[in-house]
C-alpha cells in the first residue's frame, strides 16, 4: 500500500503503545464540574443560568450571538454554585459555571435526526451542529457548524476526517475510530450533506494499521464515495494543511483556509460525538482523552464528562508513581503545560500528560546547522525568524513570512543548540499580529 | 506538589541530538583518514601535528572564554573539530610551531572574534591553513617525508633535500599537467590513499567512507559534497584535465565533505546551498588551473563563505504558493 504524506516533517517516538491497545473507560460523574465560559477559538459565552439554578445533563447553559461560538451543555444535573474565576488549561484563569451534581440522572436530549440525512437540507443539519455544541475535538476547537458554512464563491468538493493523530502518547482517535466507527460514519454524512462536499476521505497514519483495516470495508456502505487514506506516520501529518497536502495535493494558501482550495477537514473525535448526536440526541457534553506520561498510575483512554477537574481524573486513576513535574494538556509536541491540578477538562482537551522529569534540553548558541530549515513543514527559517525575534525586528520576521508558522514544533524538537523557537515564533506572530491591529507600526 | 510543576513552551518533546554530539560524531568520521596518516608518515611526522593542532585550538579556546571572562566553551567539542580538520590539512613533518599558530590564527581570528561558535563567518580551520599558506608557502608546500609508498615521479620533487617528495598537484604546477601520469595507477592509488598529500587528506576512500558515516547519522546532507564536485568536475572538463583526478587530489574530497559543509559557514537555505557548493568547486579548479597556489580547496570555499549572508537570502518556495 503506498502511503501518502507531504515533504519535510520528523519522525518521533510515538509513544503510542502505553495506551492505544487500552478500550475506552467511563470515568463516573464527578462532585462537580467547572465550565469555562471560552472552551473554542471565537466569541466567548454569555451564560444562561444563574447562581442557584437547577439544570439538567443535556441542558444548553451558555451561548453567544456572535457566528464563531458554540454553546455550552451542562454535562450532568445539579444545582450551579457560581459563575466565578476559575484556572483555565490555556488562558490562566476565564469565567466559569461551576455546576455541583446533585445525583439524580435528570436530563434533556435533542430530537435525533431521522435516517436519511442525504434528505435533510444542508441549512438544518448546519443549525443542527451550531445547537449541539460541536468543535474541533483534535484540539484547536474551531466550531464546526462555521467549518461547514462554505462562502457561496468557495464550493466544496472534498471532505476529509482526519484520524491522523500525529501527536505522540495520545491515542483517543484510535480509540474512537476502532469502537464508534458507526457514529462517526454517521457524523461524517452529516457533515458531508452539510457542506455539500462530493467525496470523502479519512486520513489515518499507517501506525494505526488496525483503524485502516476496520475502517476499510465500513465505507463501502456510506451513501457517497470514501476512501480511507494510510498516511505515512510522520510530523505534522494530522495539521490540516499537510493533511490537505499528502491527501489531494493542493496547498492552502498563506493566512487561507482549507476552504479556499475546497475542502473541509475536522477531526474523527467530532464525528463520532455529532454521528451520536443524531442517534440519540446528546449534545457535546463529554469527550474521550488519553491520560499517559511515565508518572501515572493508571493510564488509558477514557470517556469523560467535561469540565471534570484534573485532580479528579488523577485521582481516578489512582494517583502517581512518582510526583509530577510536568503536566501537559494535548501532546508534547503542542500541549500546554499546566500550573495546577484545579483545572477542567475542556473541549478542546485531547489528553493530559504526567511526567516526572522537566523535560529540557541544554541550550548552546546556534550553530546554523540547517535541521530546522529542513525539517519545518511551512518551508520557513526558523533559525531566522527566532533570531529576528530576540531581537524585536518584527517587521522583518513578519516579511520572512513569520505568520505562516503553523507552531507544530518540529524546529525546536530537531534543534541540537535547544533554542526555544516555538516560543519565539509566537511571541514575533503575536506582536506582529498586535502591530497589525493597532494599524501599521 | 504543585508548586513543583514545571511551567514551559512547547515542545516538551527534544531530539536526543546535541551540538556535542554532532561534534564528536565528526572527530569519529574524521579518524580513518587520520589513523591512514598516521601509518602513511609515521607517528613523528603526522602524529605529532595533529596533536598539537587540537591542543592549540582548544587551549586557545579556553585562553580567550577566560580572557574575555566568557563562558568556557570546550565543552561543546567544536574546538576539538577545528584542530582535527587544521591538523589533517597540515604537510606532515612540518615545524611544531605551525599547528599551534595555525589553531591559534583559527580559533582567535577565526571564530571567537566573531563571537564564538555558530558567529563565523569563515571556516576557522580554512583561516588558519589561509594564514600559514600565505606566511609561510615554502614550508607548507614542502614534504619532508619519504613515505613507504613515494609517487613514481619523485625525481621531479625539489632535489636539494633528499627527504622531501612531492605531491600530485605541487607536480602540476611545478612540472606540467601531463607529468604527473608517468605514475601507474595514479587514480587507483590517490583513490586509497597511497600518494604522499597533506596528513589527512590522501585517500578520498576513507574519508568518503567517513563522510558516508556522517549521512547515516543525519549529521550533513549529500548536498553540498555533489554540488562541489560538480563544480570542480565542471572547471576540470573545461581545462581539459581528468576530472577523477582532480577529486582525488590534494584536499578536495576533504574540502567537499568535511570543509563546505561546516554549518556555521555554509548556507541554510537549499538553493543557496547548491549555488554555494559548486561556487566552491569551480573556484576550487579554477584556482588550481590558473591560479598560483597548487592547491584551491582553501581559498575556493573560504571565497564563498563570504557569499553566505548573501546566499542564505534566497529562500525557499512559500507554502501554499504555487509557482507560476
Amino acid at each position: 500500500m503506498k502511503l501518502r504524506t507531504f515533504p519535510q516533517g520528523v519522525f518521533l517516538p510515538h509513544h503510542k503503545e502505553d495506551t492505544a491497545h487500552l478500550p475506552i473507560v467511563r470515568v463516573p460523574l464527578p462532585q462537580g464540574v467547572v465550565l469555562p465560559l471560552i472552551q473554542h477559538t471565537g466569541a466567548p459565552l454569555k451564560p444562561l443560568v444563574k447562581k442557584g439554578d437547577g439544570v439538567k445533563r443535556g441542558q444548553k447553559i451558555a451561548d453567544a450571538e456572535a457566528f464563531v461560538a458554540a454553546p455550552l451543555h451542562a454535562p450532568l444535573s445539579g444545582k450551579v454554585t457560581g459563575i466565578e474565576e476559575w484556572a483555565h488549561p490555556t488562558l490562566g484563569k476565564f469565567q466559569a459555571v461551576v455546576i455541583e451534581n446533585d445525583g439524580s440522572s435528570e436530563e434533556m436530549r435533542y430530537d435525533p435526526l431521522p435516517e436519511d440525512i442525504e434528505r435533510l437540507d444542508p441549512e438544518s443539519l448546519r443549525l443542527f451542529v451550531r445547537e449541539g455544541g460541536f468543535v474541533g475535538l483534535g484540539g484547536a476547537a474551531f466550531p464546526t457548524h462555521v467549518k461547514l458554512s462554505p462562502p457561496k464563491d468557495k464550493p466544496i468538493d472534498s471532505f476529509i476526517l482526519n484520524g491522523a493523530e500525529c501527536e505522540p502518547y495520545l491515542t483517543c482517535d484510535h480509540r474512537v475510530m476502532l469502537e464508534r466507527a458507526e457514529d462517526m460514519l454517521l457524523g461524517l454524512r452529516i457533515m458531508v450533506r452539510a457542506c455539500g462536499a462530493k467525496k470523502a476521505y479519512i486520513g489515518i497514519e499507517d501506525n494505526k494499521r488496525d483503524c485502516i483495516d476496520h475502517l476499510a470495508p465500513l465505507v463501502r456502505d456510506l451513501p457517497f464515495p470514501t476512501e480511507v487514506v494510510p498516511l505515512r506516520t510522520k510530523y505534522p501529518q494530522g495539521s490540516e494543511k499537510h493533511l490537505i497536502l499528502a491527501i489531494l495535493g493542493r496547498e492552502v494558501p498563506p493566512g487561507g483556509l482549507p476552504l479556499d482550495v475546497g475542502v473541509v477537514v475536522n477531526n474523527v473525535q467530532t464525528a463520532a460525538a455529532l454521528g451520536r448526536m443524531a442517534k440519540e440526541g446528546i449534545p457535546l457534553i463529554e469527550r474521550v482523552i488519553t491520560l499517559s506520561g511515565d508518572c501515572l498510575k493508571k493510564r488509558g483512554n477514557f470517556e469523560v464528562p467535561l469540565g471534570m477537574l484534573l485532580e479528579d481524573l488523577a485521582a481516578f486513576c489512582e494517583g502517581f508513581i512518582t510526583p509530577p513535574r510536568k503536566i501537559i494538556m494535548g501532546g508534547p509536541m503542542t500541549g500546554i503545560t499546566q500550573a495546577t491540578l484545579a483545572v477542567p477538562v475542556i473541549k478542546g482537551t485531547s489528553g493530559f500528560l504526567f511526567f516526572s522529569r522537566p523535560l529540557a534540553k541544554r541550550e548552546y548558541p546556534c550553530i546554523r546547522c540547517g535541521r530546522c530549515v529542513a525539517h519545518c513543514p511551512m518551508r520557513l527559517l526558523p533559525y531566522l525568524l527566532g533570531r529576528l525575534a530576540e531581537e524585536g525586528l518584527f517587521a522583518e520576521a513578519e516579511a520572512n513570512r513569520v505568520l505562516d508558522c503553523i507552531e507544530c514544533g518540529s524546529c525546536a524538537y530537531v534543534c541540537p543548540a535547544g533554542i526555544a523557537l516555538v516560543h519565539l515564533l509566537k511571541l514575533a506572530k503575536f506582536e506582529v499580529m498586535r502591530r497589525r491591529k493597532r494599524g501599521g507600526k | 506538589m504543585e508548586e513543583r510543576l514545571v511551567v514551559s513552551s512547547p515542545p516538551h518533546m527534544k531530539s536526543a541530538v546535541t551540538v556535542p554530539w554532532i561534534m564528536q560524531q565528526v572527530v569519529f568520521a574524521l579518524l580513518p583518514a587520520a589513523i591512514w596518516g598516521v601509518v602513511f608518515f609515521g607517528v613523528r611526522w603526522a602524529l605529532l601535528p595533529l596533536v598539537l593542532s587540537v591542543l592549540a585550538c582548544v587551549g586557545f579556546e579556553a585562553l580567550d572564554c577566560i580572557l574575555f571572562r566568557r563562558p568556557l566553551t570546550i565543552g561543546d567539542w567544536s574546538a576539538v573539530v577545528t584542530g582535527m580538520l587544521l591538523g589533517l590539512s597540515l604537510p606532515p613533518g612540518c615545524p611544531f610551531w605551525i599547528p599551534i599558530v595555525g589553531g591559534g590564527v583559527a580559533i582567535l581570528l577565526g571564530k571567537q572574534m566573531f563571537g564564538g561558535i555558530g558567529q563565523n563567518v569563515f571556516n576557522p580551520a580554512l583561516v588558519g591553513r589561509a594564514v600559514l599558506l600565505v606566511s609561510w608557502p615554502k614550508i607548507m608546500a614542502t614534504w619532508y617525508v619519504r613515505p613507504p609508498f613515494a609517487l613514481g615521479v619523485t625525481s621531479y620533487a625539489t632535489p636539494v633535500d633528499v627527504v622531501t617528495s612531492a605531491t600530485p598537484l605541487g607536480i602540476v604546477k611545478a612540472y606540467g599537467y601531463t607529468s604527473v601520469w608517468e605514475t601507474p595507477n595514479l587514480l587507483f592509488r590517490l583513490f586509497v590513499g597511497l600518494v604522499p598529500g597533506c596528513i589527512g587528506e590522501i585517500s578520498a576512500l576513507l574519508l568518503l567512507l567517513g563522510f558516508a558515516y556522517l549521512l547515516f547519522r543525519g549529521i550533513v546532507q549529500w548536498d553540498i559534497p555533489l554540488f562541489y564536485a560538480l563544480g570542480l568536475v565542471a572547471v576540470a572538463v573545461v581545462a581539459r584535465q581528468n576530472p577523477l583526478f582532480h577529486l582525488f587530489a590534494g584536499g578536495a574530497i576533504m574540502g567537499a565533505c568535511f570543509m563546505a559543509t561546516d554549518y556555521t559557514t555554509s548556507p541554510m537555505t537549499p538553493k543557496g546551498r547548491l549555488i554555494f557548493a559548486f561556487g566552491a568547486g569551480a573556484l576550487t579548479g579554477i584556482i588550481r588551473w590558473l591560479g598560483g597556489y597548487p592547491e584551491g580547496v582553501t581559498f575556493g570555499i573560504l571565497t564563498m563563505n563570504a557569499l553566505v549572508p548573501l546566499l542564505d537570502r534566497i529562500l525557499p518556495q512559500r507554502f501554499g504558493v504555487k509557482k507560476v
